[in-house]
């Protein structure tokens, strides 16, 4: 093959073609449980969506939508300032 | 003339861990006596305990959170951000709009993967 030719990452010879390209759909975990308010008490969900640095994830990690990770961002903000959760984390 | 414009507010406070329950009952009528006197009215007081802070704040790593629930015209919370600023026992302070009283502070853990 031609060295610049791009590589398919699934060739139909190594994989049935049911198997091919098969990605699981990821959902917003707040619209599926029909959250509208995130609180920012709510330690335990927050959690879920930093790193361990503390860092808020981006949300083409973990899936949530647009409007949910604005109301997320201002709410793992708002635990930051009242020290339920750090700015910087340290190991 | 219609009663003066309220708002539902949540407020949450620390208080310093160092103080006696004495000392930091009183430090906590401050905080409560400033809205009484701004018209407001305390609707809920939820005492959270003794916690650790997630980063030092005035030397301190351990703080007495409280979780206010109170009625307020909206032009005292800035008077009573200015009150709170010299409250030398209160470490950290919030105030945010609300639109219930939680009568419980517990959350339904979420199943999330990712």
């Amino acid at each position: 093959m031609h060295p610049q030719t791009p590589q398919p990452r699934f060739t139909s010879s190594s994989h049935p073609p049911e198997q091919r390209n098969v990605r699981k759909k990821r959902r917003c975990p707040f619209t599926a449980l029909g959250i509208k308010h995130i609180d920012y008490k709510d330690i335990a969900t927050l959690s879920k969506f930093i790193t361990e640095r503390g860092k808020i994830l981006p949300r083409r990690i973990t899936g949530v939508s647009a409007t949910h990770q604005k109301r997320l961002a201002l709410a793992i903000k708002h635990a930051r300032h009242m020290a339920l959760l750090p700015f910087v984390a340290e190991f | 003339m219609a009663e003066k414009k309220q708002h539902l507010y949540e407020g949450m406070f620390i208080i310093s861990a160092k103080l006696s329950d004495d000392a930091r009952q009183k430090a906590m009528d401050r905080v409560s006596k400033a809205i009484t006197d701004r018209d407001g009215e305390i609707l809920k007081i939820h005492d959270r305990g003794r916690s650790r802070l997630a980063y030092e704040i005035k030397k301190q790593r351990e703080g007495h959170y409280y979780i206010v629930y109170f009625n307020a015209p909206p032009s005292s919370i800035n008077e009573l951000w200015r009150e709170y600023e010299l409250h030398e026992d209160l470490i950290r302070f919030m105030t945010l709009r609300t639109a219930a009283v939680m009568e419980k502070i517990e959350f339904k853990p979420i199943d999330v993967q990712h």
